[in-house]
């Protein structure tokens, strides 16, 4: 031992060698040293759930600063880090992230993308919601703006998925949750679609309530277009049922000489009245040469071409009195340019082409006319206004049913009521002259239903 | 610990042998060496920093090196002693020949 000490009282000139290499130990050093031990606190942090972390390391002390979502996490990440192998010391810098109070969540619909706004509970579960919104409105685009926030209610995710997957019936609209109460507004993107969330919404997880749900049905729309060039008139849109789909394409082919085109679909969510509403409408733009139709709501708006000044003018007013108490309805009603005038010959063949397209119908063994017939009838005034010189003789005949002198009497009565109408829309009287003929010069045999009907017929002759 | 020495394996190695070295020649040097005070205050100084490598109590990249430093000076201090035990025993084989 006495000779270590004396050896050792020789060993003090090794210490400056020594020295420089501490020296150069150290320069070359601290920078790996500080690096390594930063990714291996990342690492150790890998499975904590942390916001914002920031590792800064100086020589070997580790300064951990993170938003911790509970006291617990908090804990356990500062004791990961301290037991990474070489840290020295750990400074804590953490803290809890703030409680929102309340807790409020949003998630909002526009034209073009669907924002997620407010507070999330946890990093992993804003990836969830914003993946769940993905999935949802498929091809919209997503924007997350949710910030972190302690202080959710229970089973918020459950929640919060629910109402995500009523985003995607939504065409634009807003869903907040403000701690435990649910609030719903904007439009349904379908018909229908209202009445979904509504089912959806029984089964938000317990503790929740809906606060309001503002989710408004889209517009009830009908359209008709009637389209003169291709002779259709296109019918569109939805209807309550398949017996007002049925009545109401039975009203368009007697009311229309067009072929009807149907593309009406069935949905609930008509407003009340709907199919007398549509009737009349259809009934008005029968009249119009070219014209389109739109019911929305209680709503109707017609457009189009009138035939003449006077039949544009009953448009117009008559219309609105037809529909039912608080229908609007919005004409738009012009007058078709008058077609050059025509000699007699030409006006009788316009009146015979009218008049195999359709005919006028009446009331079943009376003179009044079916209010069906009024389109037929603007097309004959037409016709004959633009052969002013000449005189039309108005013919009425029946088919074989009943008695000759009850037939006769039918089938005079039935012209007349025509040359009315005709002079009530403007025409002079004096042109006109009704003829009856019964059931004297049938066209078809009266033994069938149809032949009967071809026989039930005004004729249109100028004289 | 086990981290600073696996980290720095050849530095320490380095030191290692520095004192092996040192330890060598120090058995057949000739003169004094450093007083006894000196060595004391040396001593003193030497405890005093390791004191404060273990109470952490020098922060950041200084602590750092003051471990560094002072584990390098242990590797040396070990080196010495090997260095300076086996010259001994090379010294004291080869001497009794010589004192017959």
């Amino acid at each position: 031992m006495q000779k270590l000490f004396s050896w050792a009282s020789k060993w003090w000139p090794g210490l400056i060698p020594l020295a420089v290499m501490w020296g150069f130990a150290a320069w070359n050093n601290t920078l790996p040293v500080e690096a390594d031990l930063s990714a291996r606190s990342s690492a150790a942090l890998k499975d904590t759930v942390l916001d914002k972390t920031r590792i800064t390391v100086d020589g070997r002390d580790v300064s951990l600063a993170a938003d911790a979502f509970s006291e617990e996490g908090r804990r356990d990440a500062v004791m990961a880090v301290e037991t990474v192998p070489g840290v020295r010391l750990v400074d804590d810098r953490t803290r809890l992230v703030p409680e929102a109070k309340p807790f409020v969540w949003n998630a909002e619909r526009d034209v073009v993308r669907v924002t997620l706004s407010g507070s999330a509970p946890l990093p992993s579960m804003k990836a969830r919601l914003t993946e769940a919104a993905r999935k949802e409105v498929g091809g919209v685009e997503v924007a997350d703006r949710m910030g972190l926030a302690r202080g959710a209610p229970p089973r918020f995710e459950a929640a919060a998925m629910l109402l995500l997957d009523q985003i995607g019936k939504l065409k634009d609209g807003k869903i907040t949750i403000t701690d435990t109460k649910v609030n719903l507004s904007g439009m349904a993107r379908e018909l229908g679609g209202r009445e979904a969330i509504a089912a959806a919404l029984k089964n938000l997880p317990e503790g929740f309530s809906i606060a309001a749900n503002e989710i408004k049905a889209p517009p009830y729309i009908f359209q008709a277009y009637k389209d003169p060039v291709a002779a259709t008139v296109t019918l569109t849109g939805y209807v309550p049922d398949n017996n007002v789909h049925a009545a109401i394409a039975t009203s368009a082919s007697r009311k229309f000489t067009e072929k009807a085109v149907d593309n009406l679909k069935a949905s609930i969510g008509a407003p009340g009245s709907f199919n007398t509403a549509v009737i009349a409408a259809l009934g008005a733009l029968s009249r119009l040469s070219t014209g389109t139709l739109v019911v929305s709501d209680r709503e109707v708006k017609l457009s189009g071409d009138a035939l003449y000044e006077g039949a544009a003018n009953e448009i117009r007013a008559g219309l609105g009195k037809d529909f039912p108490k608080n229908w609007q309805y919005k004409p738009e009603i012009t007058v078709k340019p008058a077609a050059g005038p025509v000699d007699g010959t030409v006006c009788q063949q316009l009146f015979s082409e009218l008049l195999t397209k359709s005919k006028i119908r009446f009331a079943n063994k009376r003179a009044d006319i079916d209010p069906d017939s009024v389109g037929i009838l603007d097309r004959l005034i037409e016709t004959a206004l633009r052969c002013p010189t000449t005189n039309v003789e108005v013919v009425g005949h029946t088919d074989g049913d009943g008695e000759d002198a009850f037939n006769q009497a039918l089938s005079e009565k039935r012209a007349q009521a025509v040359i009315d109408y005709l002079v009530k829309a403007g025409l002079p009287a004096s042109r006109f002259t009704a003829v009856g003929h019964g059931s004297t010069q049938p066209v078809a045999g009266n033994d069938t239903d149809e032949g009967k009907a071809q026989n039930r017929r005004i004729e249109f002759l100028v004289r | 610990m086990p981290y600073l020495v696996s980290f720095h394996l050849g530095w320490l190695i380095g030191s290692l042998l520095l004192g092996f070295c040192m330890g060598w020649i120090s058995v057949v040097q000739r003169g004094n060496g450093t007083s006894k005070v000196a060595a004391r205050w040396f001593a003193v100084l030497a405890a005093g920093l390791l004191a404060a490598s273990l109470a952490h109590v020098v922060p950041g990249r200084f602590g750092y090196w003051l471990d560094l430093g002072l584990i390098m000076f242990a590797c040396y201090l070990v080196g010495c002693t090997i260095g300076a035990w086996l010259r001994h025993r090379v010294v004291a084989r080869t001497a009794p020949p010589a004192a017959v």
